[in-house]
């Protein structure tokens, strides 16, 4: 199983100090929603477990992937896919952005071929195939994003307050994308400043108080089982 | 006088479309000389540019404020230096590359690649960050990131490209120096201009000047068309 454990970290900018960590483990198979208020270092906590940022101090460490190529210097990077709160896409179509990571995943060109058009027809993009994709809306370029790291199927994924830019349809596209990513075993880390209709697929919580994270069971409808229809949702549509 | 340079003009224009050995000679020298220069400095100069831009290491301030100071050092000061470098006497004496061509790619390299260094290191820096954590995250090596980065900055490493190409293309005081302005060896487009006008033959001076005004137009229209097809980005 893949995991990325973080212990005794620490993070500063300058002179301030953003959280400490005695250990937090991010796990195939879990979903956990991290919480935190405005600057309590949610999106530096996901950019440190990505391998996109190095702590001021303590180690990250992974387990259970595939062994690296001797050229890889960062043993992090590629291991867990962090997609941005505002997604950054490609200069090019939205093909080309689908397409773009189809050379570094292991599974076989036809497979990839498969995923992809069944990420289009998921996210709902076939009419925008050929579109630039800077010309996309918010929520489209949300879904996008999404898209392109579910046709990597990749083990651990963190999503920085993914539903922020979207709409009630593009978030039950994205639950459908992510629900099935769940299925398959992926660990994802959610973050999101308040519940919304992904953080329900959540089996336990980190919360970020106090320059600190505190584990803890997930405490928004961590029982789900069944499929989640957006029109019923109890949950709040972020902005 | 407008008949004068009527005349001029057009014996200018013959000059260019009956193929004349001696300028067509001039042309080719010039672009093979500039164009080996460009190629030549071209992938070092972008990665000191990008490494200049990502990197953070001692020294980096002080290269940075060197590399603007050479861009504005006159192209007949380096041409001084690479010649004294180049004269018998000099640490590159052995190489006798004094009036040849190889001395005259030399000087222009040292004259380009400022130019593209500083360009690229300023595109490089003002790219959004997220297009290599981007690619970072979904799996791709650096290299490949770098290259990733170089297709988004795409214009603006083109614009270096032209911004360097036609200094070199157009510098006359290193050339010179360097090349001796020796027929059919050294002589490129700006020293023919500036021979054929102390002499007096302003026909051949206004075909070899036409000729980069027609590449200047031809380089920026292009440059033009492209920058047009590149929208702002709504990140």
């Amino acid at each position: 199983m893949a995991n990325l454990i973080a212990q005794n970290i620490e993070m500063c900018f300058d002179d301030r100090q953003l959280f400490t960590i005695d250990r937090v483990q991010l796990s195939e198979g879990n979903t956990i929603y991290l919480q935190g208020d405005n600057g309590s270092g949610k999106t530096t906590l996901m950019k440190l477990l990505a391998g996109l940022l190095k702590p001021s101090r303590g180690t990250i460490t992974a387990e259970g992937f595939a062994p690296l190529p001797w050229w890889r210097s960062n043993p992090l990077l590629g291991k867990a896919i962090y997609l941005h709160q505002h997604p950054y896409l490609f200069d090019g179509s939205v093909e080309y952005n689908l397409r773009y990571p189809h050379p570094f995943s292991d599974m076989t060109a036809s497979d990839l071929n498969k995923r992809t058009l069944a990420a289009i027809e998921m996210a709902q993009l076939t009419h925008l195939c050929k579109q630039a994709a800077s010309s996309l809306s918010g929520g489209e370029r949300q879904r996008l994003a999404i898209a392109r790291a579910w046709i990597m199927r990749p083990q651990l994924l963190m999503l920085d307050e993914p539903t922020s830019n979207m709409d009630k349809y593009s978030q039950q596209l994205v639950l459908t994308m992510i629900s099935e990513l769940q299925e398959f075993g992926t660990g994802m880390l959610i973050s999101s400043h308040q519940a919304c209709v992904l953080t329900s697929l959540c089996n336990q919580t980190w919360i970020i108080k106090n320059q600190t994270i505190i584990s803890s069971a997930a405490s928004v409808n961590p029982t789900h089982t069944g499929p989640i229809n957006i029109q019923d949702s109890q949950y709040v549509i972020a902005n | 006088m407008n008949e004068g340079w009527l005349a001029l003009l057009q014996q200018a224009l013959n000059l260019l479309f009956s193929l004349d050995p001696e300028v067509w000679s001039i042309v080719s020298v010039s672009f093979s000389v500039s164009f080996a220069a460009l190629v030549i400095t071209l992938l070092p100069s972008m990665i000191l540019g990008f490494v200049l831009a990502f990197g953070r290491f001692p020294g980096r301030w002080l290269i940075t404020n060197l590399i603007q100071t050479l861009q504005s050092i006159p192209t007949v000061v380096i041409g001084l230096l690479v010649y004294l470098m180049l004269t018998r006497m000099g640490p590159l004496g052995d190489l006798k590359w004094l009036f040849t061509q190889k001395g005259m790619i030399l000087g222009q390299m040292l004259i380009c690649a400022p130019v593209l260094v500083a360009i690229s290191q300023a595109a490089f820096t003002s790219v959004d960050r997220r297009a290599w954590e981007t690619s970072r995250t979904l799996g791709a090596s650096w290299l490949r990131s770098i290259w990733t980065l170089c297709r988004e900055l795409k214009v603006p490493l083109l614009m270096a490209i032209v911004a360097g190409f036609s200094r070199i293309l157009t510098e006359v005081g290193c050339s010179m120096m360097v090349g001796g302005n020796i027929a059919d060896v050294t002589r490129n487009i700006p020293t023919a201009i500036a021979l054929e006008t102390s002499k007096g033959d302003f026909s051949q001076a206004i075909a070899l000047g036409l000729v980069l005004l027609i590449l200047s137009i031809v380089l920026n229209f292009t440059l033009g068309i492209l920058r047009g097809k590149a929208e702002p980005r709504s990140h």
